[in-house]
Parts: C-alpha cells; structure tokens; sequence
C-alpha cells in the first residue's frame, strides 16, 4: 500500500484538530477529481513499518489531537491493509476517533457484513461517503465537496440500521 | 539645553544632518523612513509634517539628551530604544482608561465639558472621545480592560427609560419610583408584573445597545486623529462581566465585529480581547460560556478576539473576585501592567511608561559557534555582555523616566486633568507629574531569543531540550535582572517579549549587513518575535505551546503565543476551540490564533483561495482576492513541511474542491 499524503495536524479534514492520511489508489474515477494521479495505486510512497512507526508515534505525543482521518485516493480499495494498521494504532494509543472518506456509499459498504470493506467501515466513527459529482459540487460544504456526499455517524447508523447523519459538536 | 552628548562636535556635520533629514522628507527620498509606520501614511502632507517632527526630535534626542552609552548601544544595534521621538520630551507610553470613573462623572476635553451619559448610545460614543482625548496626551497605546463592566451601567439606564415607556404603551401601570429601586433587566419581579412592557424594553435596549457598539468600532476605525493621520490604537477587553446588562454589551461588541464594517470587511481596530476565567466563562455551566463560545466564534471569522488567560499564575496572583479591575487585561500588542511595588495592583489608571528592547541575536554571533570562531559557545562572555546592555538598557529608562517625571502636569493635559492617570486630577497644571508615574512600568524587552540560540549553540530552542534549557536560563537572568533592579531603584521594572515585528526586521537587516546570511540566524528577512518557536520550524501547535508557555510566567511586562492554523477556521470550530483551551490550560498567559482569510471580490466568497476561486473560478490575476493576514510581519507557517511544496498544493486542492 502507498500513501501519497500526510499531515500531523490539519483542521480540513473533519471535526477538530486531526492528523491525516492520504491512500494512493482508486478505481471511482469521477468526472471532475482534482488530483486524479492519486487513482495509481503506485503513486506516492509505499507505506513502510518505519513510516507507520513514525505516525503512530506523531498521534500518540500530540494532546491536542481530536483523532485521525483516512483519506485518498479511497481507502477502501485496500480496506484490509487500512483495517490492520487502525489496529495496530489502537493497540498503541488506545482508543482513538477514526474519520474516513470514500466513493463508495454507506449503502454500497455495508451490503457484505462479510467483506473486508464491511470490517474496515465499522473500525471508524464518521465516513464521508459517495463519489464526488461535478455538478453538485459546492465549495461552501463543511468538509466535503459535493452536496450529494454525507457526513455518517457509523456508529450509530450501524445500530439503527440505516443512515444516521454525524452532528457537529458547535455550530457556528 | 546644554550640550550633554555632543558626538558630533562640528557644527556644519550636524547642519548637514539636518538638512538632509528634511530634504528626504520633502521629496519623499527615503521610503524607508517614511513607510516606517504601517500604520501613517508617510507620503500624505499631514504624514510628511508629522515625520518633520518625529525626525527631527530624534535626531535631537540623539545628541543633545540621551546618555552616551545609550546612543552607542543603539549604533552597535544591540539596544532598541521605542519611540524615540517622544524621548526628549517625555511623553509616556500607554495607560488603561478607568472608563468607568469618567463616564460617571463626566469629562472635560479641554474644548467643553461631557455630562455623563444616560443611554447606551451616548455612552459608546463617549468611550470613542476618550479613546481619542487620551491618545493624544501620550504616544503608545489606549486600552479599556473592562469595558463590559464600565459600560453596563448605561445599558441598565436604558433599559430603564425603556420599561417605562413601555408601560405607557402597554398601559401595564406605573412604577412608583419610590421604592421600586433599581430598574434592570435581572428584574424578574418586574418582569413578572409587565410582562410586555418588560419584552419590549428587553428588544429595544437590545437593538439600542447593538447600534451602539457598530458604531463605537465604526468610530474607532474611522477617526484619523492620531499625529499625521493615525488612527488610535484602542484595545478593548470584556468577558467576565456577568449581569445580563454586561452579557449584552460582551454580545453586541461580538455581533458588531462579526459583521464587519461598510462592506463587512474586518475592523482592525479595535484589538479586542476576550478575559477567560474558569468559573465565568469556561464550561458549559458557566454563566458566560455562550460568550466565550461566541467570541471563539469571532476570532475565527475576524481574527480577533485575542484571549486573555485570568487564571495563569501570574495573573491569578492579584485577581480579587468581584473587583473586575484586578483582572488582567492588555493593551493590544501584549503590554501588563497589573502589579505594582506601590501597592496599585489593579490596571486602570496607570500603564507602561517606555521601554528599551535588546538584540539577543548580535549577542548570540559574537560569543556563539555560528561563526566558526570557536567549538563551544562563549556563555562567560556573553553574559557578561549582555549585563553591561542590559545595564544600558536600563540606564536609558531611568534617565528618560527622569525626564518624564518633569514634565507639568498641563502638557499631558487630558490624562493628568481628568485622572485617566490614577491621582493626575489632583495636580496643579503647572506642577510637575514626578513621583505618580512612578505606578507604572519601565521594561526591558528582547527579541530572536531562537536565532540567538542558533547562533550560540547551532540550534534553537524547539529542536533541542538541552538548548531549550539554556534558553529558559537566559531569559530567567533577564527577569531576575529586572527583579533585582526593581528592589534597587524601587521601581517597577520588568521583562518584556517585545512584539514589534518592525523592529525585528531593523535589527537583522544590520547584522546581515555587518555578518553576512547566516542559515538559521541573519538569513529571513525577520527575527525571531521574543521567545517564539520560529514560525518556519516544523512543529505541532501542542509542542509549540508547552514550549511557549514556560516563558510567559518570566515575562511579567507581557508576552504573547500564537498559533498557525493552514485553513478554514471558521468551518471547524471544535479545532478553534480546542487549541484555545489547551493554551490556556498550559497557563499562556495571552493568547491568539493566526489563519488565513481570502475574500473574493468578484462573488464574496470567503475562506482559503488559491490562485482561483473556489465558487467562482475567478483568477486571481482577473480579481482581487483580498489575503486578509493577522499583521505580524510573518508569513503564515507552514508546520507540515514533509511533502514538497507542489505536492502539498496538490493534495490540498484536491481536498478542497473534491471528497
Ligand atoms: S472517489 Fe475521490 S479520488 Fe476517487 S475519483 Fe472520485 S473524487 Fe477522485
């Protein structure tokens, strides 16, 4: 697996404070992706135990930090490599709240309770799902670009069965 | 005057000077000069006449007045001395307001008498008055450190003149003003018996006190009063305030800021700082944590507010609850004032009365490893230095205090007349203001503390804990220093993390000059702001703060911690929040967030633009984008620097516009 992105900090990416990884590989191929050298799943670079080692590290020494978010490319075509490094990221700093972003829909993922993308999904809190549409694009959304993508609170929708939208924490 | 420091002994060498000085002026020749002051317009009539003035009183300060250690030091370019220009005269430096004092006995301009106001209205306009009144009887800054306590008793006046309209209207009866006693709106009885008459005094007090506070930060936006043109530079601090009259003047300072001026760009003045105390307004429980979330809020969109830390150790020192007074407040740029060896522990009435800013960084060269001169850094020898300027330093605010003291109490009319400097109004116009300065502050501030330590030891204090350590030690013999000086001159004199980013520049420019571009030391075009982490160096905002934090407890004359925030603020509030709340939990003592805000002038559209607008897709070579920028002189840090540059755009591009 690549990353072809990473920043310790970021306030872009989801409620708080948040560190980020950017997944190199995608297979959407939306009309209108700005960054389509990301769809190479051979773009960036690859992600190694020391790179691994040295974000761990980054998360587990920053108080300020709210969580982390996955991000690509789309992480979830390589959901079974994603799934173990959450673990290994849990293991060694405890619990810790996971956004993720994908083309795939809440609906599309969860249709296989079997399948790797299924077990990826239920590792996080918050995915940010559906393909970006260029006509529903809107730069005035929080923490997505267009309006047809939602902000899912997976815990809870898991429980309920069906989509439960995430609520910010302050709303102004 | 006698010649105290006649350097320049041939007369027609100084007939040159002057000469060329005005010349320069004239024929706007020297831009540097003129553009010294972002904030004066150098090259307008009223700029260039004032610059004739504030020239020439230097240059006669220069060699008539100042000691000649000072004026060496200075040419050495390690002693900065601040306001030059009002030193042979003795101007002071800056003062909080006691607002609360003049509104409620009225005022005197000099020009006509002020009788205390009875709205809300009224009295927001007066604050913009005094603002300006006082600005003009010293030269620094105009602070007001409690203006929700100081103004809410005009919001209760009109609220009262409300609720008795309304009852006329409404017809609900008729207040027997004999024993009904004080009307406010935390009157539920009343509220209880008229209850519409209560409503409609509540809504319009409300829209009154809204109305007020916009044009109060019209006002002090727009009243261009200050020598050649300046606008004054007013502070404003609230928070604490928890009666509904002060919630509301808190509130509407808020909501007037967030929309903006005439076309709701964002006001520069007043610096506005929002007092966080534990207990008031830090948890959701607390009766003003909507105000604090509000002014989260505001700071986000405008910048400002600052946040102020009640609770850090130093300041929690002289805090008395319900003696808003002794709660501390700044003056915009940082300035503290709050203790007092004489006993005054509270703020307003008093202020700084100048002061003198060291270059660490040329001290660092000379005795550090940077040069190559030798293997281990020179600490003998710098600090022996650094006592000698420090002893400079200090010699030049003693002897300009002295000057100071002299001066009659009618040439700082407004300030003396009217007791905005606590005790002035017992003094004779023609007496001098001597031993009363005394309650304020004399402080000795630095600048580069990190190039000074590259420079010493090969890194600065954010890479290395062993650096870092001698870094606190240095700045720890600074205050000691003060401390000790305070006792022997009985004095207040104290540390300062000087703020100004102009100077900063002043200051590498010669030393890049005289030592060449040095690599972490003389090569930006900037030092260092005091003891910041530099703001290039990659590191988390929790680190920086940790760092920061242990210096604001040395620095009692005032320090201040920023942070850098690469995106849309105003979209991730929790963030916002967040990082507020850790700084104040590490005890900065001030506090403030730096990020970006683009507006587009061809849809509005603001947040983060890149060269094209995010909703219009307008060019920035086709439209302005107006980079709104917290002016500190720095570029906006970027702390994530492991991916190239290209590829960070690219990533973020990505992020913006798509999933
Ligand atoms: S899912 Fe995202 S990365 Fe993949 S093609 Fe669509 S916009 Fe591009």
């Amino acid at each position: 697996m690549n990353i072809c992105g990473y920043y310790p900090e970021s306030i872009n990416e989801g409620e708080g404070l948040r560190a980020s990884i950017f997944i190199s590989g995608c297979r959407h191929f939306c009309k209108g992706c700005f960054s389509p050298a990301t769809w190479n799943f051979n773009y960036g670079d690859p992600f190694t135990k020391e790179r691994e080692a040295e974000i761990i590290d980054d998360i587990k020494n920053n108080p300020l930090l709210s969580g982390l978010t996955i991000l690509g490319g789309d992480p979830f075509f390589s959901a079974a490599e994603v799934s173990a490094f959450i673990d290994r990221l849990r293991q060694q700093v405890g619990p810790i709240s996971i956004w993720i972003y994908s083309g795939y829909t809440f609906e599309e993922i969860t249709e296989n309770p079997e399948s790797p993308e299924y077990e990826l999904l239920r590792r996080c809190q918050v995915l940010v799902d559906g393909r970006f549409v260029e006509e529903l694009r809107d730069p005035s959304l929080r923490y997505c670009g267009s309006s047809n993508q939602r902000l899912i609170d997976i815990t809870q929708s898991l429980i309920l069965g069906k989509v439960s939208i995430w609520q910010p924490t302050f709303s102004f | 005057m006698a010649l105290l420091n006649p350097i320049y002994t041939d007369r027609e060498v100084m007939l040159d000077e002057v000469i060329t000085l005005g010349e320069e002026i004239v024929e706007s020749r020297n831009l540097e000069v003129l553009r010294e002051n972002a904030n004066l317009n150098g090259e307008s009539f009223s700029g260039k006449m004032s610059k004739f003035g504030s020239e020439y009183a230097k240059w006669y300060a220069e060699h008539f007045v100042m000691p000649k250690r000072l004026v060496q030091s200075i040419k050495d370019n390690i002693v900065y001395v601040h306001d030059l220009d009002q030193y042979a005269i003795g101007t002071t430096n800056c003062i909080f307001i006691p607002f609360d004092k003049l509104l409620r006995e009225g005022f005197n301009t000099g020009n006509g008498s002020v009788r205390p106001p009875n709205s809300i209205m009224t009295a927001m306009a007066l604050v913009a008055i005094i603002f300006q009144s006082q600005q003009n009887s010293q030269y620094g800054g105009v602070s007001a450190n409690k203006i929700d306590f100081d103004l809410a008793p005009y919001v209760r006046k009109t609220f009262s003149k409300n609720l008795i309209k309304g009852l006329e209207y409404f017809e609900e009866g008729d207040l027997d003003s004999t024993n009904v006693g004080e009307i406010s709106m935390s009157r539920s009885d009343l509220q209880e018996l008229y209850p519409k008459a209560f409503k409609f005094a509540t809504k319009e007090t409300k829209s009154e006190t809204l109305q007020a506070a916009e044009s109060l930060i019209h006002n002090l936006n727009t009243m261009s009063s200050r020598a050649g043109g300046q606008i004054p530079f007013t502070s404003i601090n609230y928070g604490t305030d928890t009666s509904p009259e002060g919630q509301l003047v808190i509130d509407s300072l808020l909501t007037a800021t967030m929309r903006g001026l005439g076309n709701g760009e964002t006001p520069i003045f007043p610096i506005q700082i929002f007092k966080c105390k534990q207990g008031v307004n830090q948890a959701p429980d607390e009766p003003n944590y909507s105000l604090f979330l509000k002014a989260a809020e505001c700071s986000a969109k405008r910048l400002y507010p600052n946040f102020a830390n009640l609770d850090a150790p130093l300041n929690l020192m002289y805090y008395k609850a319900g003696d808003p007074d002794t709660e501390f407040a700044t003056m915009g740029c940082r300035t503290r004032v709050l203790s007092d060896r004489f006993g005054r522990n509270h703020l307003s009435g008093k202020g700084n009365l100048s002061f003198n800013t060291m270059n660490l960084v040329k001290l660092g060269l000379e005795h550090g490893i940077v040069l190559g001169q030798r293997k281990v850094a020179d600490e003998r020898g710098f600090y022996r230095e650094l006592d000698l300027y420090l002893d400079i330093a200090l010699e030049g605010l003693l002897h300009r205090f002295n000057i100071q003291k002299a001066q009659k109490a009618k040439a700082s009319d407004f300030m003396m007349r009217e007791g905005v400097w606590e005790g002035g109004e017992h003094l004779h116009p023609e007496e001098p203001v001597g031993d009363l300065l005394k309650h304020g502050s004399l402080s000795i501030g630095f600048i580069g503390l990190a190039e000074c330590m590259k420079a010493m030891y090969g890194k600065h204090h954010g890479e290395d804990s062993n650096v870092y350590n001698k870094a606190y030690e240095l700045i720890s013999y600074m205050r000691n220093y003060c401390d000790r000086q305070s006792e022997r001159h009985n004095l207040n004199i104290t540390l300062f993390a000087t703020p100004a980013e102009g100077l900063s520049g002043k200051f590498t420019k010669r030393d890049k000059a005289t030592y060449g571009a040095i690599a972490g030391v003389t090569d930006r075009e900037y030092y260092t702001n005091s003891f910041h982490i530099p703001v290039y160096y990659s590191i988390s905002a929790a680190k920086k703060i940790e760092l920061e934090s242990a210096f604001h407890g040395l620095c009692n004359a005032g320090a201040i911690s920023y942070i850098e925030l690469n995106g849309n603020a105003r979209s991730n509030p929790a963030a916002f929040l967040q990082i507020i709340q850790y700084a104040l939990s590490q005890q900065v003592s001030y506090f403030s967030i730096n990020h970006p805000i683009d507006r587009c002038s061809a849809c509005g559209f603001e947040g983060i633009i890149g060269a094209t607008c995010p909703s219009c897709n307008s060019h920035e070579n086709d439209v302005h984008i107006r980079r709104l920028r917290r002016v500190t002189g720095y570029l906006t840090g970027d702390y994530q620097t492991r991916f190239n540059a290209a590829k960070q755009a690219e990533v973020r591009d990505r992020l913006k516009h798509n999933t």
